[in-house]
């Protein structure tokens, strides 16, 4: 389905010049710097996958996305989606993709939902009986009808998202891209559209891509992740491979009362100490915070506790810094 | 950079609309004189007002109703102080920007292009540094007064654009007021207007001296009280309701 | 050909869409209706007001200046109305805010698509006024309508709609680069509309030479105008100059399409 082969993306950034003249120099001076905001990314993804495609902010995420959906040309590379390449052939391309961004809509903002739909069903050409078949099963499912009738701008964050999921699969493409689809809703709200978008993925084969900070919905929808940092895919593999040999290890921070030689504790890894401080990374499976806690205090005299959840966020930092998967 | 070239073309757009409306004047005058002005006089009036149409917002101001609408005056409203000194403040900081980086660059550019006037006295600049910070009272609390519309309406930008368009008409902005026939200058007179432009242009080209000049200041200090009066008490009615409605 | 059909009933739609969008903010509407009324009501006002006091300017009686008023304010409001989605600051808008990437994400031209994001029919107030003032001059100027008027005058207009709306896009344009310096189209959209509203030898002969040759809007109203009223060239150009209005109009409208296409590859290539 997505074939991507030594794909990059620079681009230039100018150092501005400074001084009385600046602006001047500006237009002449050839002082700039290239930013590799992808750099040489090779990945394969086949028809019917959840893929998690994750990294810090500015990490390269969306322009990789903005590549595979036709918005950036690339600087080099081979990049073929569904037998097209993005970029030059856009109408014919985007017809046959669908695309959420989480912080925007695709919605006409004082128009009703059910008026942005109808507009979307003639842009992209959809045949009546599958328009109304599709809008039948989005509406039950997502519970669109309480709001279809409603101008988009008074949804709630939650509704909107809906509203523009169904907008984004109306005309029943392929390939789905996600970015950031649960950003700013609540718990429930999150849930109902994870379990959405595995309910399309399971009946309809459809490949997702998708962007996101949460490490839930990773964790709830994808089995493949990939992992980007600077410009570099570091990660490539099952998210279990991922999650057992770096994440899924909370850490617990302890200041102790006094300063003690030995600090090592059965069922915890001793993860760092600086004076009376130390850092325990343990796994949920094996060990709850509370025994953790029993078994240090048993032993230590503690001032401070804090646990820190596994952060995905947290865990790419950390692979990139340590080098922990031998990529430079 | 980008901001620095957003300035360049700023004083570009506006050193030619100058251009523009010197060439209108100068045709009309046709090298004769009008009503007391002749062609230096013209030309002192585009270029003063091109470098302080930004001192008096002459096209208006929409951040009040702006924070009105995103609600966030709740707040500001709790705070021990008063409303108006507060964005009074914050304008009085924008316009001395606007004057100093702006307004002092247009004059300089357009003193090169132009033949322009210089005020002589010491007691003519007085008045007009002093007409100046009236006019700014003046043009604040009319905006300030519009802004308040938004706590009643949905639609207080409607009467923005509503009343900056009546400014730069009203103002002497679009032609020098003196060059409108008698009666029409007498109506001005008796609204604001006037003291948010005109009477520092007419000081500034000299038109006033003595107690002529102590009238002009005198009338415009009687509208700057009397308008920030009145927005006082439209923003106590405003907060009122405010508390009513519950934010 | 099916395409293009397509395409244009998308731009009826997408219009349709916007003026039901518009009339949901009813008193906004009609606030901003009266709003731009008034605008070219105060601008030609306060000129006629003041024109009481002098015989001509550059020797052109006050309904000659109503006429050349008249024409580039019909001009600009209608191009203001259709062009509104490339209104540079607007427009500066949709890059900012990313909808220019939801409108490449979908299977339309975005020509189209920017074309039918807005479309503000408040101008028709100013319009309206526009067509006063025009009648008013076209009355009192006593124009000898004969066939070859008649056929012209569509042309100058659509020449003006042209010329604004492309310089409309180029400004749009450089949004792909910039979106803080945008005011610098105002020296040729608006500054253009005002310095087309006289006489062009009111104006030193530098500046009258840029707008001749550099950017060509003399031709646009100015000797229209001079054909209209049958008044003689002060500048002594061959006749036809008298009626380049629509090839320069159509001539910058293309060129101004050429460079959005030169920004948009831009854009896909640095993002924003």
């Amino acid at each position: 389905m997505i074939q991507v082969e030594n794909l990059a993306k620079h681009f230039t950034v100018r150092n501005p010049q400074k001084g009385s003249f600046g602006l001047l120099k500006n237009f002449v001076s050839r002082d700039s710097k290239i930013l590799k905001a992808v750099d040489d990314v090779t990945f394969k993804i086949s028809r019917g996958e959840i893929v998690g495609y994750l990294g810090p902010n500015g990490a390269g995420k969306s322009t990789t996305i903005k590549m595979l959906t036709g918005l950036l040309v690339p600087t080099s590379g081979h990049l073929e989606v569904n037998g097209f390449v993005p970029w030059k052939s856009r109408q014919t391309y985007v017809s046959r993709i669908g695309a959420v961004f989480g912080q925007r809509s695709t919605l006409w903002w004082d128009l009703p939902v059910i008026e942005s739909l109808e507009l979307l069903q003639f842009i992209y050409k959809i045949p009546s009986a599958t328009f109304k078949h599709n809008l039948e099963h989005f509406t039950k499912i997502l519970g669109l009808d309480e709001f279809l009738n409603s101008p988009a701008r008074s949804l709630s964050l939650g509704q909107r998202m809906r509203a523009d999921l169904c907008a984004a699969l109306l005309h029943n493409p392929d390939l789905l891209f996600l970015d950031e689809p649960t950003i700013g809703l609540d718990v429930v709200a999150k849930e109902r559209i994870r379990e959405f978008i595995l309910h399309i993925n399971a009946t309809r084969e459809t490949t997702v891509v998708l962007t996101t900070h949460d490490l839930a919905d990773v964790q709830k929808l994808c089995k493949r992740a990939m992992i980007i940092d600077h410009g570099k895919l570091l990660f490539d593999g099952a998210l279990e491979t991922l999650q057992t040999r770096f994440g899924g290890m909370r850490q617990l921070v302890v200041d102790f009362a006094e300063s003690y030689a030995a600090l090592e504790v059965e069922g915890a890894k001793l993860v760092s100490r600086d004076g009376n401080r130390a850092v325990y990374a343990f796994s949920r499976e094996h060990l709850s915070a509370s025994e953790l806690i029993r078994r240090l205090s048993e032993r230590f005299g503690i001032q401070d506790i804090s646990v820190l959840e596994p952060d995905i966020e947290a865990t790419i930092r950390l692979i990139y810094e340590r080098n922990l998967l031998g990529v430079a | 950079m980008t901001y620095r070239a957003a300035t360049i073309a700023g004083l570009t757009t506006n050193v030619f609309f100058g251009l523009l409306r010197a060439s209108v004047l100068l045709a009309l005058l046709n090298g004769q004189s009008s009503n007391g002005w002749n062609s230096s006089d013209a030309v002192t009036y585009v270029v003063l007002t091109q470098a302080i149409m930004m001192f008096v917002s002459i096209f208006g101001w929409t951040d009040l109703m702006n924070a009105v609408y995103r609600g966030e005056i709740a707040t500001d409203l709790l705070r021990p102080m008063s409303l108006f000194g507060f964005w009074f403040a914050q304008d009085v900081g924008r316009a001395m920007a606007a004057l100093l980086l702006r307004g002092v660059t247009i004059l300089v550019i357009s003193s090169l292009i132009f033949q322009i006037k210089i005020p002589s006295s010491f007691t003519q600049i007085l008045a007009l540094l002093l007409s100046m910070m009236l006019a700014l009272t003046i043009s604040f609390a009319i905006r300030f007064i519009y802004n308040l519309a938004a706590f009643w309406s949905p639609d207080a930008r409607g009467f923005a654009r509503f009343a900056s368009v009546i400014g730069t008409f009203a103002s002497g902005f679009l032609m020098p007021l003196r060059f409108f026939p008698d009666w029409v200058q007498q109506v001005l007179n008796f609204t604001p207007f006037p003291h948010v432009m005109n009477t520092i242009i007419e000081i500034y080209v000299g038109s006033f001296s003595g107690s002529g000049l102590l009238e002009a200041l005198l009338v415009q200090t009687l509208w700057a009280v009397l308008l920030v009066i009145l927005a006082n008490a439209i923003l106590a009615r405003a907060s009122k309701r405010l508390v009513i409605l519950g934010g | 050909m099916v395409d293009l059909k397509h395409q244009l009933e998308l731009y009826r739609r997408l219009l349709g869409a916007q003026l039901r969008s518009q009339m949901q903010y009813r008193v906004g509407f009609i606030l901003d209706l009266i709003s731009t009324m008034l605008f070219t009501l105060t601008e030609f006002g306060a000129f006629v007001l003041v024109f009481q006091r002098f015989p001509s300017i550059g020797g052109w009686k006050l309904e000659e200046v109503a006429f050349l008023y008249g024409m580039v304010e019909f001009s600009f409001g209608v191009m203001d109305m259709i062009f509104a989605g490339f209104d540079p600051p607007a427009f500066a808008q949709h890059v900012r805010k990313g909808t220019l990437d939801q409108f490449l994400l979908r299977p339309s031209s975005l020509l189209v698509q920017v074309f039918g994001s807005d479309f503000t029919l408040r101008r028709i107030g100013r319009i309206v006024l526009a067509i006063g003032i025009l009648v008013y001059a076209i009355t009192a100027n006593d124009i000898v309508w004969n066939l070859e008027k008649i056929l012209f005058f569509p042309f100058v207009v659509l020449g003006m709609i042209l010329f604004f709306g492309g310089l409309f896009m180029v400004g749009a344009t450089i949004t792909f680069w910039t979106v803080e310096s945008t005011e610098a189209m105002n020296i040729f959209t608006y500054g253009g509309s005002y310095l087309m509203s006289y006489p062009m030898n009111i104006y030193s002969d530098w500046l009258r030479k840029f707008f001749t040759f550099v950017v060509p809007a003399i031709f646009l109203n100015y000797y229209p105008a001079l054909f209209f009223l049958e008044k003689p060239d002060p500048f002594l150009m061959p006749y036809f100059v008298h009626f380049l209005a629509p090839v320069v109009g159509f001539l910058i409208f293309f060129l101004s399409v050429q460079f959005w296409k030169f920004g948009l590859t831009h854009y896909q290539s640095t993002g924003n």
